[in-house]
């Protein structure tokens, strides 16, 4: 994607920086277990997850970084919203959240690095040091 | 310590924020996966940070807390997969900004349960508070006493049943998600909603402003036949559903951005 591109949307690419093979591939999202990847006897949140539109293309949105991941393949008609959800969910267990990849510098509290969607995940935040900016001292006084 | 003062025997600091004490207690009776602790001697402080070794660090996968003592804010910020049970009853702001876990409490619970909760399952097994589930996101929460004002307050998404009934302002500025109601309703019922769903199985004090009668349809029989099913519920009593009228707050025509930040 060109760094030139100007958008008001937030978009995952742009945030990662890449697209990720699964927003082009269908197949690589077909195996994705809903059921296996949400708390409870149901889908749980992803009941409130759909298909929408961003840019004309299809596009789910990642809470989890506030962003639209758009979907380039041909959804079938009918499956709009599990489609949505599976890419959604492998977007997640891949770790490709952009907010997810920013837990391990800054989480204050241990947790998992990854969320509810995967069974088992390393737990980071542990040892947490306030960034500090190099040359930056604080005002005297503070 | 200086600037430390007490009440009903937990420690504040001088600005009444924070407890001081922040060493994990490490009581914990463990069996396998499984643990389980006596809250009673234990600060809100303690009893969070005992939750967070055992849930992050040591793996359970099942914690029980015994005589929560009706301390505010327990249970808060999980974000993994476990089964956390109080046996007894938690104060206010309980299991707010939970993501995942799946919480049994078996007693009552003060106000703001499950405040911002992204996702898993609350189950209670009396009465609720006031403000409910604010701003909740996602998941299931099941109430099977009463609740109080503002249930699911700027709701986002999220289910949330409650089998008794609930007082005014139930799903006041509504976003989105749904709720259950198998009781009566209080007056303002569905208050400036713009989306959502309610369901109301007893009687409706009034409507609020711009909350309508909706159409039942075939999606609607699937989604309450489904929870009562899930949650052993019963037979699930005639509801009717009430929705946004989409004349006072209409975000397609006056706020298209906002509406992204509530998806």
């Amino acid at each position: 994607m060109a760094d030139s591109t100007r958008t008001v949307s937030i978009d995952a690419e742009q945030l990662a920086g890449r697209r990720f093979p699964y927003q082009e591939d269908i197949s690589l999202v077909e195996g994705i277990d809903l059921m296996a990847a949400t708390p409870g006897d149901d889908l749980n949140w992803l009941e409130d997850i759909e298909m929408l539109t961003e840019d004309g293309y299809p596009a789910v949105f990642d809470r989890y970084s506030n962003s639209f991941l758009k979907i380039y393949f041909d959804v079938p008609s009918g499956r709009e919203n599990e489609i949505a959800r599976k890419v959604l969910v492998k977007h997640l267990q891949d770790g490709n959240s952009y907010g997810i990849t920013l837990k391990e510098i800054h989480c204050k509290f241990p947790q998992v690095e990854l969320g509810p969607w995967v069974a088992e995940s390393k737990t980071i935040g542990t040892d947490y040091k306030p960034p500090v900016l190099e040359g930056w001292e604080a005002p005297s006084g503070h | 310590m200086a600037g430390v003062g007490t009440k009903s025997g937990v420690k504040y600091d001088a600005r009444g924020l924070v407890e001081p004490d922040a060493e994990i207690p490490h009581v914990s009776e463990v069996d396998g996966k499984s643990a389980r602790f006596d809250a009673g001697n234990l600060t809100t402080r303690q009893i969070n940070l005992e939750l967070r070794d055992l849930i992050y660090v040591q793996g359970m996968e099942d914690v029980t807390v015994v005589n929560p003592g009706s301390k505010n804010s327990l249970g808060v910020g999980i974000l993994k997969r476990v089964n956390l049970t109080f046996e007894g009853s938690p104060g206010w702001f309980a299991c707010g900004l939970i993501d995942g876990p799946q919480v049994r409490i078996k007693g009552r619970v003060g106000w703001a349960l499950a405040e911002n909760m992204m996702s898993g399952t609350v189950v209670v097994d009396a009465n609720a508070g006031s403000l409910t589930c604010a701003a909740i996101r996602g998941g299931d929460v099941l109430v099977n006493g009463d609740v109080g004002a503002r249930t699911g307050i700027d709701q986002k998404g999220g289910t949330i049943m409650v089998m008794g009934d609930v007082g005014i302002n139930t799903g006041f500025m509504m976003q989105r998600g749904r709720q259950i109601i198998a009781g009566n309703a209080g007056d303002g019922l569905g208050d400036s909603m713009y989306d959502g769903t309610l369901y109301v199985g007893g009687t409706v004090a009034s409507l609020g402003v711009d909350c309508v009668e909706g159409e039942w349809t075939d999606a609607d029989t699937e989604f309450i036949e489904r929870k009562y099913r899930i949650y052993d519920l019963g037979t699930p009593p005639t509801f009717q559903k009430f929705v946004c009228g989409k004349v006072l707050h209409n975000y397609d025509s006056l706020e298209p951005s906002e509406r992204k930040l509530v998806l």
